[in-house]
């Protein structure tokens, strides 16, 4: 059955124990950063931070508003790096976690680009294009035993939550109601469906949340369309030299009898 | 006749094409480990992405140093290879049932290159520009490109591995198993060829060559003298 984490970013504080809690559980290294005059830190994912908060300060008709969004993989049903994966290391789960086996990880990177939401990180050399792929992978190894994901155990406001995504999905609709005004669930159908559903009462585009998330078209043209139209060609190639040494061959040989 | 031989491919074309030929090889191979899914357990470890990345470097370095080294013979090969015209034409139409058949009366005197050599360079100098300007986007400049273009750079080096990809097939072939192409691949180990073979293939090169080498014999002194100076 499909899990989902439930952000409600209306009970978020930005403490971020899910930041530190996620860096425990995971046990990846903490990072040195420098102060940019914001809480927010670190400024980025990396392939040692598979989770962090985004800090936003916006304008609008009612003053500052101070928004905080949970910044980690998503969970797509339709998942752009799964697709784009050449060596299917990046895989799904029956529950909908997206996973890196990186035993097979080549560390091409196609899964980075393809990512509508700007999370997956390489670990490696540019110049020898060594490297692996890390993200966050739901506590694959806590849900599969029966665990909630460290992020939420640790959250103390209760901004996070999880379960069965069809009671997220539930618990989130009911908290949007709750809410009224301009509350929404972002995360239910985006995407054939995320695994990790958002509540917020502030437009999409002031937490940077895509409104549209799509897998490019590039990724199904390379997938679905090149790959198949590269092995009819070679097919056809190869078949026509093999008839052309056959009937060459015969006709020279018959060629040869001839005289 | 006595056995004449005449040469074909001076050293250096012929290191060049090798150099060049094994490079790309070994590119497609260890390509062909991200393309089939079926192989993707080689590439596995990253091992093979560090040996595509020493071949691209031959695979670029090569032509570079060639063209430094003889760069009247290079622009001469550019220029031979986008020089297209009626006998072309001819030869195409007459290129089936010469290749299944063995039908040779169709088939207009060659000058070095046939149509067919000129049509896989000309394929082979397009993919090679579409290899190395988009493999060298997605080496160097990943972070710098957004993520649409990038998608379309991996794109485009795979159309050039499918169309270029073929083509090498077909040049393969043609050059070391078609049964008449019996001289192909010993001109461009050795570097000569027959004179019965320059002369049914390359007809209009032989005949250059031959007058070349009359002209030598003719006037064996004038010539030493003329190359003296």
């Amino acid at each position: 059955m499909a899990k989902a984490i439930m952000y409600d970013a209306t009970k978020c504080t930005a403490c971020r124990g899910c930041q530190a809690a996620c860096k425990q559980w995971n046990e990846l290294e903490a990072e040195e950063t420098k102060n940019t005059g914001s809480y927010e830190n670190p400024a980025d994912l990396s392939y040692r931070t598979w989770l962090k908060m985004r800090f936003t300060e916006v304008e609008n008709g009612n003053g500052l508003a101070w928004l905080f969004t949970r910044r980690a993989c998503m969970h797509c049903t339709d998942a752009g790096c799964v697709q784009v994966c050449p060596t299917k290391a990046v895989n799904k789960t029956d529950s909908g976690i997206v996973y890196i086996d990186r035993e097979k990880c080549t560390g091409c990177g196609y899964c980075v680009e393809a990512c509508p939401f700007d999370v997956p990180r390489l670990d490696g050399s540019r110049v020898t294009g060594k490297a692996k792929m890390f993200k966050c992978i739901l506590c694959k190894d806590r849900v599969d035993n029966g665990h909630e994901p460290a992020c939420v155990k640790t959250c103390p406001p209760g901004a996070l939550d999880f379960g069965e995504r069809e009671d997220m999905v539930a618990k989130s609709e009911a908290r949007v109601a709750e809410l009224g005004d301009d509350a929404l669930l972002y995360g239910d159908k985006e995407l054939d469906g995320l695994h990790v559903l958002y509540v917020v009462n502030h437009p999409l585009k002031d937490h940077k949340l895509p409104v549209n998330p799509e897998v490019s078209p590039a990724v199904t043209l390379w997938q679905d369309i090149l790959k198949p139209v590269g092995y009819g060609v070679v097919g056809i190639v190869a078949g026509g030299l093999l008839l052309n040494y056959m009937v060459a061959r015969a006709r020279m040989v018959k060629a040869k009898e001839g005289k | 006749m006595t056995h004449h031989e005449v040469e074909k491919y001076s050293a250096g074309a012929r290191w060049f094409h090798w150099t060049i030929t094994a490079a790309a090889l070994v590119l497609a191979i260890t390509g062909l480990f991200l393309y089939v899914p079926a192989f993707s357990s080689v590439a596995e470890g990253g091992a093979t992405r560090i040996v595509h990345r020493i071949a691209a470097v031959i695979f670029i370095l090569a032509p570079l140093l060639f063209f430094l080294m003889k760069p009247g013979r290079s622009f001469h090969f550019i220029k031979e290879i986008f020089s297209w015209g009626k006998d072309d034409l001819a030869w195409l139409k007459a290129a089936p049932d010469y290749y299944f058949g063995g039908d040779e009366k169709k088939m207009p005197p060659q000058p070095d290159m046939n149509t067919g050599q000129k049509l896989w360079a000309v394929v082979a100098f397009f993919s090679a520009l579409g290899f190395i300007f988009t493999g060298i986007f997605m080496w160097f400049l990943k972070d710098t490109l957004s993520a649409g273009v990038f998608d379309w750079m991996v794109i485009i080096h795979d159309l050039c591995f499918i169309v270029g990809g073929a083509m090498l097939l077909v040049h393969l072939y043609l050059g070391a198993i078609h049964p008449r192409m019996t001289e192909s691949l010993k001109s461009m180990v050795k570097g000569k060829v027959s004179a019965e073979y320059a002369q049914s293939h390359h007809g209009k090169w032989y005949k250059e060559v031959a007058a070349r080498e009359a002209a030598a014999k003719g006037t064996p002194g004038g010539q030493g003298k003329q190359q003296a100076h």
